[in-house]
Order: structure tokens, then sequence, then C-alpha cells
């Protein structure tokens, strides 16, 4: 099974455009430089929750299983990253070696979690992913020898490349290393797609039964599904702590989180990769890249004044966000962009 | 002729209920048995049993020689038993030939599997015509052909039917039980799980009666199509 032409068209739009912002952004700033709006670090947030989506889309979209807990998985990477790197500790990896590391803790915790609770099924398992998220919170903040509780870790450094030093003020070249690091993992999870384990985890997702029939080893597989989950999850939280210099205190990684990267999934459309793109563009880069932009022109331009509650488009966001979900499950329940064969299975054209 | 297959006081029970209390059977390398019985009798329980699916209570699985007990689900397919389940159950989004390519998920052999995939579609020629279209869109009796062509990509040594005829347009069934009695002919083993006592007895060699979860019969199947009391009981005369 292949991706139909349509869906290849928007990847390399996407990518077009990604590509093409950030010279646009800056043009902007040289021409206007009261008034202009730097939205290409904010955007950055775009790039690391697709990663984290992409991670869920293994487990709930490839294979099937409720996933709830994401954001425990971001917050091990985001640990990880930080006890390896931070120079309180005796580690110190740089940026490479401590994203690596990440992402194999990460493995190892989705292992870990995945070994007693793969037997379950459907609600039981979302609950018990739900759980999980909020033990890791409670433990990040109570562990505060190592985790430096609500403080969190920082200084960390950010991401090291030959010939250039990675600086808070220029948000331009984050981007576009993390823009990279995104295009690997959006190959890396095409290639899974149809290798064996992404067969079995269809098949599992389908009819766990008929795929017991195949001689499919289920509960390994979808252990396999969880780990990947979890080490994209991860990376995406070292991903995090490395442009925020800190990770930031255990209640960034809560249930709204994981919830956010569940509705990626849904409304960008289940098991479909570019679905999953095009959904953390749409969620993520309205809700921290559109709105507070339109916030800060609003109040730059005198129109609305920072006191009036109302006319802060930020405090909108949650309102639109449960209209947009609503609407979404109403009308087009697939998703905005599903997966090659949904229209099939529904008895349309391909 | 020793047994390919053969179950000695096989009990399963879900929860409390006991769904086996005395199954023991045999199956000899070449041969068609059929398992006939009602409704709730046990028939599919003793294929989820074979098949390690569901958990077994008592009593002693052997294949070729050696013990299914502690074998797990998954590698029953890879030591040569494959399952065609009832309610045929393939995958509705995929096309034929990637529920096909499904079937040989175990094998890495490439020239092996592209040859076994033609030998389904001679023995299923509509399947070759529809190679392309979604599984999903096929008729049932189409949907229960390729659901055997899946189970034969695994190239098994024992081929278990759970009730291929149940739903299926008669005309559909009888090119099924051809399809079966093809199969046998070219040296396969078939365990077939029938309701339809009649036209599974007609196609067997021998044949065993379930009733609520115990062997109560068993018999060539020319002579148990002759059994009055099986005549009463299941070809309704």
């Amino acid at each position: 099974m292949k991706s139909p032409r349509r869906v290849r068209w928007v990847e390399w739009a996407l990518l077009a455009a990604a590509l093409a912002i950030p010279p646009i952004n800056w043009f902007w700033m040289r021409m206007d430089p009261a008034g202009a709006h730097d939205f290409v670090g904010p955007l950055r947030q775009v790039l690391i929750y697709a990663v984290l989506a992409l991670g869920l889309n293994i487990v709930t979209g490839f294979t099937g299983l409720l996933h709830l807990g994401m954001a425990a998985f971001m917050a091990v990477g985001a640990y990880a990253y930080g006890i390896l790197t931070c120079e309180i500790y005796p580690f110190q990896l740089s940026f490479w070696p401590a994203l690596g590391a990440s992402a194999l803790i990460g493995t190892v915790a989705g292992l870990l979690l995945g070994a007693p609770t793969m037997a379950l099924r459907g609600d039981y398992l979302a609950i018990v992913t739900l759980g999980f998220g909020e033990i890791v919170q409670d433990v990040l903040k109570n562990l505060d020898d190592i985790t430096q509780g609500t403080q969190g870790i920082n200084p960390l450094p950010g991401p090291v490349v030959p010939g250039y030093a990675f600086n808070s003020q220029n948000a331009m070249p984050w981007y576009y290393l993390y823009l990279g690091i995104l295009v690997l993992v959006v190959v890396g999870c095409r290639n899974l797609e149809w290798s064996r384990p992404g067969r079995a985890w269809l098949a599992i997702r389908v009819d766990e039964l008929a795929a017991r029939c195949m001689g499919i080893p289920v509960v390994r597989q979808k252990m396999l599904a969880f780990a990947a989950g979890a080490a994209l999850a991860a990376i995406a939280g070292a991903m995090m702590a490395s442009m925020l210099t800190s990770t930031g205190e255990p209640a960034n990684y809560d249930f709204q989180v994981s919830i956010l990267a569940l509705c990626i999934v849904i409304v960008g459309g289940m098991g479909s990769i570019t679905g999953v793109l095009v959904g953390a563009v749409a969620m993520i880069g309205f809700a921290n890249v559109l709105l507070p932009m339109l916030a800060g022109q609003l109040q730059a331009r005198g129109l609305v004044s920072q006191a009036n509650v109302f006319g802060n488009p930020n405090n909108w966001k949650y309102l639109i966000f449960g209209l947009v979900l609503v609407l979404m499950m109403r009308f087009r329940p697939q998703g905005l962009l599903p997966r090659a064969g949904a229209a099939r299975a529904a008895g349309k054209s391909p | 002729m020793s047994a390919l297959l053969s179950v000695q006081g096989l009990r399963a029970r879900y929860g409390a209920v006991e769904a086996l209390r005395e199954v023991s059977l045999e199956v000899r390398a070449g041969e068609i048995v059929t398992l006939i019985g009602a409704n709730g009798a046990g028939k599919s329980t003793t294929l989820m049993c074979l098949s390690r699916v569901k958990s077994i209570a008592a009593g002693e699985i052997t294949f070729e020689g050696r013990s299914l007990n502690e074998v797990p689900a998954h590698r029953v397919v890879g030591l040569g038993l494959a399952q065609v389940p009832e309610g045929r159950r393939i995958f509705p989004r995929l096309t034929v030939f990637e529920n096909l390519e499904m079937g040989a998920y175990l094998r890495r052999d490439r020239d092996g599997v592209a040859k076994d995939r033609a030998h389904v579609y001679d023995l299923f020629p509509v399947l070759r015509e529809r190679s392309r279209q979604a599984g999903g869109t096929l008729s049932g009796g189409e949907q229960q052909m390729l659901a055997i062509g899946r189970a034969l990509m695994s190239r098994p040594r024992l081929l278990m039917m759970d009730e291929p005829s149940m739903g299926i347009a008669p005309i559909l069934v009888a090119r099924i039980f051809d399809a079966v009695k093809r199969l046998k002919n070219e040296g396969m083993t078939i365990l077939l799980v029938e309701q339809n006592a009649r036209a599974a007895l007609r196609l067997a060699d021998r044949g065993y009666v379930i009733e609520t979860g115990r062997i109560v019969l068993s018999d060539r199947a020319p002579a148990l199509l002759e059994n009055p009391r099986v005549q009463e009981a299941y070809l309704g005369e």
C-alpha cells in the first residue's frame, strides 16, 4: 500500500513552507522592527509536538492502543537530558549523546511500563497509562534531591554543531535543526509503517485474534510499539528541555500535554503520518503561534488593552479547541488527512 | 500410520463453565477429519485450544510427536498448524494481495511465498481477479476463500477450518468444499469443524461427533452417515 499522490504532495508543501518561513519572518522584522512579531521561536514547539504526536501515532494510530500518558515519557526524556547535561551533575554530556541517551532511557521506561500492562486491553490500558502519567509527575516533584523538585533542572546546554554556537537569542538555527530531526523522524515512521513490525501492528489493530492466527507475537509487538512511541516522546522531551534551557517544572508534563498529543493525532487522522504533521501545524500552530501573535498585534496597535480579558485571543484558546473538536467529530471523524485505505474501507473509491 | 495430531483428554473452561470435558481425537497425515456437533458443543473451543489461543485446563496436545501444551499461540503457526478462524476474520481494509501477505507473516522465503500465492490464486481464481480489491468488498464466500488462502500462505502441514460454510451461498459452499478436496488430493491434512454435518461427512475420511464438550462418537465418515443416531440428530432424517 503506497501513500496516495495527494498525501505526498501535502508533505512536500509542508516542508517547503517550513523551509521558507524563517527568511520571510526575518524580512518582516527588518522591514518593520517595531511592529513585527518573531514567530520562528514559537514555531519550534510545533516541531517538538509533531515528534511527540508521531510517537503517539505509532501506539494509538498504528497499533490501536489508547495511550493517555505520553507526557510522562516526554518528562522522562526531558529529565534524562537535564541530568545528563546539567553542570550540577557528574555526567555533563553534550547535546547529541544526551539526546541519544534520552531516547534510550525513554525506550527502557516504555518497556518497563509495557511489560506488566500489555496483556491489558482497551480501556484498561488507557487507565494504566493515565495513572503512569500522574505518578511520573509526582515522582519528579518529590524526588527533589535528584530532580530539583518544582524548580526543574537548569541551565541546560543547547545543541552543538561544528562551526556554530547556538544561543537563545537567535531561534532560526534551532528551528532548522529541529526541522531536520523531525524530517528524520518522519522518514523513520514511514519505513516502520510497512516494515514487518508495522504490518504486525496493523493486524493487531484490526483484529487481534486474526493476528494471532497469522503467528504474530501479539504481546511482543505491542511492547515494541509502546517502546518506539516512548522513544519518540523522550526525544521530544529532550528537544523541549534543550530549547527552554531547563526541564521546567514537573507540572509542565501533565495530562493536558498527553491529551493535546492525542488531539493532534485525532484531528490529523489516526495512523496517518502526514495527517499528524498537519494536525500539529493546525493545533500547536494555532495555540502557540497564531493566537499569541494576534494578541501581540492587537495590543501593539492599541486596539485592545492588556486589562481586557475577553479581548485577549489567548484566553479563547480552549473554547476554540473544544468547538473545533466537536465539529471535527461530527463532520470529519476520520481526521483532516486520513490514512490511506480508510476511504476504501468506507466503501468509497480510493 | 502414526498420527500427525493427537489430542488426549482435553479439557477447557470459560470461568466456571466447562466447555470441553473430554476431547480425544487423532488426525493422520493426508486425511480429512471432521468434527461435527451442535451449536455450543465445543467445536470452536477445540480448535482454539489446538491453536493455543485458548488456554487448556487438562489434557495433552501432540503435533508431529511434539507436545503443544507449553507452546505459545504465535509459535504454533510456525510449527505448521494453521487455523482458518470462524467468521473468516480477514482484514477488510487491506487488499486481497495484502491479506495473503499477512498470512505469510512469519516467512522470509520470497520465492516460496510467491509460489504459494500462485497456488492460492490457482485454487480460487476469483482471488487473482480481485487481488487489488479491498478484502471487505468481497462477498462472504469470496472472503472465506481469502481466509483459507491466507491460512495456506503459512505453508501449514495441518489446516484447521472452523465452519467454512457458515453464512455462505450454497453454490460457493460447493466450490469451497471442492477446493478442500483438491487440497487433500495434493497431500494436505485437514481438520474441518462443521455444523453442516452432511456436507462435511461426504467430504471427510473420518469424523468425530462432539456433544456438550465430549466426543461421543467416532468412525469412518461413510459409516457415520449411515449411523441412525447421527442421522437423527445431525442429518435431519
